[in-house]
């Protein structure tokens, strides 16, 4: 029989406080060098595709032309910006941009973690791997083909539009109504991103402990319990990252979807900020200076919803797009 | 994930203060620099004519006559059978260059080692033209981008429409293709005989100066394409379904309205499409909607017209009563399959499109037959045709060429300049006998496929300019078209700003490209009739004005005052 004894370690000398020698560069350099080397395409791609361009920026407060040296492009504070405010048709492209970001944040985010969490509750593989294919798929065709499908399917020529008429009935009017647009966007969204946004929820529910759902289900807790206790609680800071992110560019929500939607339903209802700085900017020739404006007015507007939301959850404490000091 | 220690010495969150205050620091910079106002942008006008330095023109005759004599450029001669080519350039220049050619493609790029290229580099000396084949439905975009990062070879073509994608065409002209004043002006008939014979307004066209306001600074920078006029866009209707309907071809707008309401049923309608072309049936013309009015000694856009209102209405009736197809708005529709297919009856088109139909049906690949409206008007009014004769585009070449590879490029364009009836012209027109076409009963080259494909459809040498331009092809078409051209004649209303280029401002041009939508807006029920007065207001208020004082200058700096 064996006995109790301590396990209390035998007392021992204070231990001196580890005192790290300084390393010089070169030390460093010889050390980390393999670390230094992984991360150098990273930084290099950053710096020429993303801080390079971005220092490009100035240009919006310039009368800029590419024929004359850098230094001799006149100031003109912002007068670009000006122009863009006081545009007519800038107004109602922002408010149809932060329309459809509304839409897409209330309705396609929840709608992904709907889907991961049905997909998370099949037990079928063969169930799931198909479920997983039909759901994801749509997410690499492209918008042409998203929106010809819609048109051959739900247009007033269309596959639906046939059937009722042949039914007597009339036709549909909806792939050029620009009353029902939003919903018509929904559905095309639906269809092809709902899918693909399910994946990075479907990581984070990989990484919940089942012993946990074992020992709710063994205290009695129902699938509907161990949903709310367990699976929402485990995905939260993913759901909260990935909100922060998608508020941070709720003013980029697309270009060719509703580009290529603009003749059948009307620029009235489909003009967003990159279709308006696309035709205002490039088809309406207003020059590189105006186009610049308009995007760094977008990326400004992003930066500080992305710090506010970001500042909102970690007074909720929450974790963010990063950790609070 | 693993919290930073407190000891972190890297804060994110001060960097994001740090960036914060950088981008504001920056951005304030500016700030304090002196600021002026945006001038760029703004418009320019070049006057094409008038000038001492063009080409000294010297008439390079024919060698062989056309069968048909019209009265060009609005009404072209025509060959109703094919001639025997003569050769036009016996003194072949000898050329070992190679240069890189950016043109626009339309449909599938045509293979480089085709024999084709070959035997034209080797007939006009030696000197090897690599194509670079861009998509012809995003060329004029991305031309501007090719041409701002110097990426488009040695030279580029660009057609007239696509300079409108060009913040200011003229600053790219000028700072970024060769000047030619000094290697073409003056008689240049000894080296490039068929470069002097083009007209003189040909090289007009293809002027700019480095400053707008003086004319001292103007220069000839492209080599121009092929000087046409005449009517080259037109409605075609399906004349056999007409008449199994016992239908008669329209003579007027009302008229037309009857055949599209007696035509139209659920499954096959009169149109799908119809708007650019149409606003001359209502008298609408002149250059960007903006004509001259004699009377009220002003300027007047076409949207500020009654005829406007009228044209809104037409669209309207169209759209209200089912005469167009219900999908036309999304602009997808394949009208020339659909109206091979008895779907549609009349289509928007190019003319070409007249002789495609007709070469089909007689190749058994489609049946029945197509033929243009006759020129248009309602509420009894004179028709008009409005046309706009000049040169279809250039042929741009990089300034970092040296001289003597411009001369060799010239020398290109000289030979390719060989009008119909040469043996160059021949090869350029229909390639290598055997294998992309072959002479038919009547004595005609007709096209093998590698013919069409290679040859035929794509653009390639053919869009340097030619002498002069005719009728070809097969003959009844010929004829047709002949007999068209010469129908139309009377009611053809030449531009109002001849011999001179204007390039609007940019609210101008913004100010149009939604004006365009609003106006589609109406046509297809998606806002009322009754909002044209706030779109005209909205318009002028937002850069029509501006265009109005311009093309107003413009006018009276060609025509005096009035």
């Amino acid at each position: 029989m064996a006995t109790l004894q301590s396990t209390a370690p035998p007392e021992a000398a204070p231990r001196p406080p580890v005192v790290r020698r300084k390393r010089t560069v070169r030390q460093r350099l010889r050390h980390d060098w393999p670390l230094l080397l992984l991360a150098l395409p990273v930084v290099a791609h950053l710096m020429v595709f993303h801080y390079w361009p971005s220092a490009w920026n100035i240009i919006a407060f310039m009368d800029y032309s590419p024929y004359r040296p850098f230094w001799e492009n006149p100031f003109v504070g912002v007068a670009w910006f000006g122009r863009l405010f006081n545009d007519p048709y800038f107004t109602p492209a922002l408010l149809n941009t932060l329309k459809f970001a509304a839409l897409n944040l209330l309705c396609m985010f929840p709608l992904s973690i709907v889907l991961a969490l049905a997909m998370n509750s099949i037990i079928s593989i063969k169930v799931r791997s198909a479920f997983q294919s039909v759901v994801y798929l749509p997410h690499f065709f492209s918008w042409v083909l998203v929106v010809t499908v819609f048109v051959q399917v739900l247009g007033a020529d269309g596959l639906v539009s046939n059937w009722l008429l042949d039914a007597g009935g009339e036709r549909l009017n909806f792939t050029s109504n620009p009353d029902s647009f939003l919903l018509l966007v929904w559905m095309q969204w639906a269809w092809k991103d709902a899918g693909w946004g399910m994946i990075i929820f479907l990581a984070a529910l990989a990484s919940i402990n089942p012993s946990l759902y074992e020992a709710a289900a063994s205290d009695g807790a129902n699938r509907w319990r161990r949903m709310w206790h367990i699976t929402l609680p485990g995905i939260r800071p993913v759901i909260i990252l990935l909100l922060i992110l998608q508020i941070g560019g709720i003013l980029s929500v697309g270009f060719e979807q509703y580009q290529l939607q603009r003749q059948a339903v009307g620029y009235q209802a489909t003009e967003v900020l990159d279709t308006y700085v696309y035709y205002q900017s490039i088809v309406g020739n207003q020059g590189e200076s105006f186009g610049t404006a308009a995007g760094l007015f977008k990326g400004v507007i992003g930066l500080i919803l992305i710090l506010v939301a970001n500042n909102i959850a970690h007074r909720f404490g929450e974790q963010g797009i990063y950790q609070k000091s | 994930m693993q919290s930073p220690t407190p000891s972190t010495p890297f804060k994110r969150r001060s960097l994001f203060k740090g960036t914060a205050l950088g981008a504001l620091g920056a951005a304030g910079l500016p700030f304090a620099a002196a600021c002026s106002d945006i001038e760029s942008n703004n418009g320019s006008t070049q006057a094409t004519e008038g000038f001492d330095f063009l080409p000294t023109h010297e008439d390079w005759p024919l060698p062989v006559q056309p069968d048909l004599v019209g009265e060009p450029p609005n009404h072209p001669s025509a060959f109703t059978s094919y001639p025997e080519p003569v050769q036009a350039i016996t003194d072949l220049p000898s050329g070992t260059g190679s240069y890189e050619l950016t043109v626009p493609c339309w449909g599938t790029p045509p293979a480089q080692d085709d024999p084709y290229f070959a035997a034209v580099s080797e007939a006009w000396g030696g000197t090897k033209v690599t194509l670079r084949q861009g998509d012809g439905m995003t060329y004029g975009d991305t031309a501007v981008q090719w041409v701002k990062a110097d990426e488009y070879g040695d030279g580029i073509q660009l057609f007239n429409y696509m300079t409108g994608s060009f913040s200011n065409f003229q600053e790219t002209v000028v700072n970024s293709f060769y000047d030619l004043t000094e290697i073409v002006q003056g008689d240049i008939a000894e080296r490039w005989p068929l470069l002097a014979a083009l007209p003189t307004d040909s090289w007009g066209q293809a002027v700019w100066s480095k400053d707008p306001d003086d004319p001292d600074t103007a220069g000839i920078y492209a080599i121009p394409m092929t000087y046409s006029g005449g009517q080259g866009n037109g409605i075609l209707a399906r004349t056999d379904l007409l008449e199994a309907e016992g239908l008669a071809m329209p003579t007027t707008v009302e008229e037309l309205l009857e055949v599209s309401r007696a035509w139209t049923t659920d499954s096959r309608w009169a149109f799908v499409g119809l708007d650019w072309f149409i606003g001359q049936w209502f008298g609408l013309g002149g250059i960007d909607g903006w004509n001259w009015d004699p009377e009220q000694k002003k300027m007047v856009n076409n949207i500020e017209r009654p005829e406007f209102t009228e044209l809104m209405e037409f669209r309207r009736t169209l759209w209200d009563e089912g005469l167009m197809h219900p999908d036309a708005p999304t602009g997808t529709l394949d009208a020339a399959a659909m109206q091979e297919a008895g779907q549609v009856m009349f289509t928007q088109d190019n003319l070409v499109r007249w002789d495609d139909f007709n070469q089909k049906v007689k190749r058994g690949e489609a049946e029945g037959a197509v033929a243009p409206l006759p020129p248009l008007a309602a509420k009894g009014r004179t028709p008009i045709v409005t046309v706009s004769p000049g040169i279809a585009g250039w042929t741009f070449l990089n300034k970092s060429l040296s001289k003597e590879q411009v001369e060799e490029i010239l020398d290109v364009a000289n030979w390719c300049a060989a009008p119909y009836g040469t043996t160059e012209r021949q090869l350029l027109e229909y390639g290598v006998e055997g294998t992309h076409f072959d002479f038919g009963a009547d004595g005609n080259p007709v096209f093998s496929t590698p013919g069409v494909e290679i040859v035929k459809n794509p653009v390639n040498y053919k869009a340097f300019a030619q002498v002069d331009t005719f009728l070809t092809g097969d003959p009844d078409m010929v004829a047709d078209r002949f007999e068209y051209n010469a129908s139309i004649q009377q009611y053809i209303v030449e531009p109002p700003f001849q011999g001179i280029r204007i390039e609007a401002p940019a609210a101008a041009k913004a100010a149009g490209t939604t004006l365009w939508d609003q106006q589609q807006d109406i046509a297809f029920g998606r806002a009322e009739l009754s909002s044209i007065p706030e779109m005209v207001e909205t318009y002028l208020d937002n850069g029509g004005e501006e265009a109005r004082q311009y093309y107003t200058d413009a006018y009276k700096a060609v025509y005096g005052e009035e």
